[in-house]
C-alpha cells in the first residue's frame, strides 16, 4: 500500500512539475486498472495483471505516449535530450534520464524506477527493440529484465507506427478522444488531405531524399525509410536508387563526379543537417552540386529523416512538404 | 640494387614519365565515365562552354591530380627525412605526433568553434600539426644530449597518445564531431578542390624544393651523429632544420588530406631499394614514386568503387600492408 502511494505521489509531482514547466498542459496519468495486454510488434502478446503505471520508454516512443499523455517516469535516448528531434521541444521535468547515447542505458537506475513497463520501437530487421540491437553495451541489455518490454513495429510506415502508439496509450488509460489530444490527429489527417491533394495537382513531380556531403553525396533508398514509403503512398514521386550501396542499403552513395546522377523535380534533404543556407553553401563548394537542376533552382525542402513518431511532428512537417510541392516546379529535373 | 649515377638519372627520368603516365590516368579515369574525346576537349576548351563533363574533369579531377602529386611527393620525401634524421627505419609523420596534432585541433574547431567544411579543417589541421611537431621537438629537447633519435620517438609517442585520448574523449561525448572526424581521419583526396590546393601548394612546394638541398647532410647523419660531428656536421641544427621542414611538408599535406598512411613509410623503402643509400638520390626518388603511389591508389579507389568512391587511405592500407610486411620480412631492402 505504501510503494502504491508514493507511485502516486510521484506521478502527481510529476504532472505538476509539468504543468509550472511548459504550460503544454498534459493530462493526468489515468489511474492503473487491469488486466492489461498489448500485442507487440514482434507478434507477441504481453499481459500484465494491472495497467502498466510506471514505463520507462525510448526517446521517440516517450514522445508518442507523452502526445497522448502517458508520461513516463525514466527515458533512454541515442543522443543528448536537448538536440534528440523528438524530445527537444518537450517539458521532460521530472522525467528520469537513464541515457543519452546509443547502446548506453543505466540500467542501476532505470532499476530504481521500479518500471512496470518498457517501450521500444521494435526492428523487424535487427530483431530487437530500440536500444537494445546487436552492438549495443552488454549492461544496457539488462534493461529487459526489470519489466516487460514491448513496442510498434518501424520500418514501413511512420502513419502506422504513430497508430501503433495510439493504440498502445489507449491501452494503458489515454484519453485519445479528448479534443486536447485528438486535435493532433485531426491536424495530422488534414495535413495527409492537404498533402495528397498537392500531389494530386501535379502528377508528374519527382523527389529524392538527398544528403549532400564534403565528400559524397548519398541518395535516400525510400524501402528503408519509413516516412519517404509514406510520401510514395500519398503520391509524391520519391526516386528509388537503381544501386543501394550494398553493405548500407538506406543509401545510394555517388561520387561528387556522379552527383547529376538522379535529377529529381523536388530534393527532399536529410533533416538532420538541413540549414536553409546549405544548398547555397553546397553549390559554391561543389562544382557539381548545381548539375543536380533542382539544386539549381533552390528546389529543396527539409525532409524529417528516420525520426517521426507523433501525429504532431508529423502534421508540422507535411505541412512544410505540403507547401515545398506547391511551389515546386514538375519540371527542373526533366 | 648496384648503381651508376647515370642509371640513377635515367631512372629518375623513368619515373617521370610514370609519374606523367598516372596523372593522365588520373585526370581521364574516375568514378564517372567520360569518354577520352570529351576530357581532351574540355582540356583543350578551357574558356569554353560549361558542361558536366568538363566541370568534372577541370574542376574535380585536375585539382584532385595536382593535389595528389603534391601531398603524395611531400609525404614521400617527409618520411625519407625522419627515417635518415631518426636513423630510424619505421619513421614516417605519425610518429611526430602530426595526425594526432592535426586531428585534435580539427575536433576542437568542430566541438569548441562549431566549426565545418574541409576547406577550413585544412588551416586548423596545419596548426595543429605544427603545435604537436614544436611540442615533440622541445619534449625530446630537454636534458643535455638535446634531442636524439631515441627521444623524438618516445617524445612522439607520448604525444600522440596523449593528445589521441583527448580527441577521443571528445569525439566519444560528441556526436557530430566523431562524423566530422570519421571521414577526415581516412585520407582522402575527394573533395578537394582549386581553394585547397592554391591554399596548400606554396607550403608544399617551399617544402620540396628545400627538401632537395639537404641530401648530404642526411648522409652526414646516417654515418652517426659522432662521424658526422667529425665531418663538421652541426647535428643539433641540422636535425632542427630537418624537422621543420617535415613539418611544413606532412603538415600541409595531411591538412588537405588528412592522415594518409603507409606512403611515408614504405615509399622510402622502395626508394632505397632503387637507387641504393644516397640520400641525394633517396630524396628525387621519393619524391616521384610517392605521387605515382598515391595517384595509382585513389585511380583505382575511383575506378573500382564506382557511382561511389573509396577513400584513398583505404586503398592504400590495402596495397601497402603486404608490401611493408615484405620489407619487414626482407630486412635487407631497409638496410641497404
Amino acid at each position: 500500500m505504501h510503494t502504491w502511494r508514493s507511485i502516486l505521489a510521484v506521478a502527481t509531482v510529476g504532472v505538476l512539475l509539468a504543468g509550472c514547466g511548459g504550460g503544454t498542459d498534459e493530462p493526468d496519468t489515468p489511474a492503473a486498472a487491469g488486466p492489461w495486454s498489448f500485442k507487440s510488434g514482434n507478434g507477441e502478446t504481453v499481459t500484465a495483471e494491472k495497467t502498466p503505471t510506471r514505463i520507462i520508454a525510448h526517446a521517440g516512443e516517450a514522445a508518442a505516449l507523452m502526445s497522448f499523455g502517458i508520461r513516463p517516469v525514466g527515458i533512454y535516448a541515442d543522443e543528448p535530450v536537448k538536440t534528440d528531434a523528438n524530445l527537444k521541444n518537450l517539458d521532460l521535468a521530472g522525467i528520469t534520464i537513464l541515457g543519452e547515447e546509443w547502446g548506453k542505458i543505466d540500467v542501476e537506475k532505470a532499476a530504481s524506477l521500479a518500471p512496470d513497463l518498457i517501450v521500444g520501437d521494435w526492428w523487424p530487421v535487427e530483431k530487437a527493440y530500440s536500444g537494445l540491437e546487436e552492438g549495443v553495451d552488454e549492461k544496457s541489455k539488462k534493461l529487459t529484465e526489470l519489466a516487460p518490454i514491448v513496442g510498434v513495429t518501424q520500418g514501413e510506415s511512420i502513419a502506422d507506427l504513430a497508430e501503433g502508439y495510439e493504440a498502445l496509450a489507449k491501452s494503458l488509460g489515454a484519453k485519445v478522444d479528448d479534443p486536447k489530444i485528438a486535435e493532433n490527429k485531426q491536424r495530422y489527417e488534414k495535413a495527409v488531405a492537404a498533402f495528397k491533394a498537392a500531389t494530386a495537382a501535379k502528377p508528374n513531380l519527382t523527389a529524392a531524399g538527398m544528403s549532400p556531403t564534403d565528400e559524397k553525396v548519398y541518395v535516400a533508398n525510400p524501402r528503408y525509410a519509413p516516412e519517404l514509403l509514406d510520401f510514395q503512398r500519398w503520391g509524391l514521386k520519391v526516386m528509388n536508387p537503381a544501386t543501394p550501396d550494398a553493405d548500407f542499403p538506406y543509401w545510394e552513395t555517388l561520387s561528387w563526379e556522379n552527383a547529376d546522377k538522379y535529377q529529381p523535380d523536388l530534393i527532399l534533404w536529410d533533416g538532420r543537417a538541413y540549414k536553409d543556407t546549405l544548398n547555397a553553401e553546397f553549390g559554391r563548394k561543389q562544382p557539381t552540386w548545381f548539375e543536380v537542376k533542382a539544386a539549381k533552382a533552390g528546389a529543396v525542402v527539409s525532409w524529417p529523416a528516420y525520426w517521426l513518431h507523433t501525429y504532431g511532428d508529423f502534421a508540422t512537417e507535411l505541412e512544410k512538404l505540403t507547401t515545398a510541392i506547391n511551389g515546386a516546379d514538375e519540371n527542373i529535373g526533366s | 640494387m648496384r648503381t651508376s649515377a647515370p642509371e640513377r638519372a635515367l631512372g629518375l627520368v623513368v619515373l617521370c614519365a610514370i609519374l606523367a603516365a598516372v596523372a593522365f590516368l588520373s585526370v581521364t579515369q574516375g568514378s564517372r565515365s567520360i569518354d577520352l574525346p570529351d576530357v581532351l576537349r574540355a582540356l583543350g576548351n578551357l574558356g569554353g562552354d560549361q558542361t558536366i563533363t568538363s566541370t568534372v574533369t577541370l574542376e574535380l579531377r585536375v585539382p584532385r591530380t595536382l593535389l595528389g602529386i603534391l601531398a603524395g611527393a611531400a609525404l614521400g620525401v617527409a618520411g625519407a627525412i625522419l627515417q635518415g634524421v631518426t636513423r630510424n627505419p619505421l619513421a614516417d609523420a605519425g610518429i611526430m605526433g602530426i595526425n594526432a596534432g592535426a586531428a585534435a585541433c580539427v575536433v576542437f574547431a568542430v566541438t569548441v568553434l562549431g566549426i565545418r567544411g574541409i576547406g577550413v579543417y585544412v588551416w586548423f589541421a596545419f596548426a595543429g600539426a605544427a603545435a604537436a611537431t614544436v611540442l615533440v621537438y622541445s619534449i625530446a629537447s630537454m636534458g643535455r644530449e638535446g634531442a636524439t633519435p631515441v627521444k623524438l620517438a618516445l617524445s612522439g609517442a607520448a604525444v600522440t597518445a596523449g593528445l589521441l585520448s583527448v580527441t577521443s574523449a571528445i569525439i566519444m561525448t560528441d556526436v557530430d564531431a566523431l562524423n566530422e572526424l570519421r571521414f577526415w581521419q581516412v585520407g582522402s583526396l575527394a573533395g578537394r578542390y582549386a581553394p585547397i590546393l592554391t591554399g596548400v601548394a606554396p607550403f608544399l612546394l617551399l617544402g620540396l624544393l628545400l627538401s632537395l638541398g639537404c641530401g648530404r647532410a642526411l648522409n652526414g647523419l646516417a654515418l652517426g651523429e659522432d662521424v658526422a660531428r667529425g665531418l663538421g656536421q652541426r647535428v643539433g641544427l641540422t636535425r632542427a632544420a630537418a624537422f621543420a621542414l617535415v613539418a611544413l611538408l606532412a603538415g600541409a599535406a595531411t591538412a588537405a588530406c588528412g592522415p594518409i598512411v603507409f606512403i611515408g613509410l614504405v615509399v622510402p623503402h622502395l626508394a632505397r631499394f632503387l637507387c641504393g643509400p644516397d640520400y641525394r638520390w633517396i630524396l628525387p626518388y621519393s619524391m616521384l614514386l610517392a605521387p605515382v603511389v598515391l595517384l595509382l591508389a585513389d585511380v583505382i579507389g575511383r575506378v573500382a568503387g564506382a557511382p561511389g568512391e573509396l577513400q584513398v587511405g583505404v586503398v592504400l592500407a590495402v596495397l601497402c600492408a603486404p608490401v611493408f610486411v615484405g620489407i619487414v620480412r626482407y630486412a635487407r631492402l631497409t638496410e641497404a
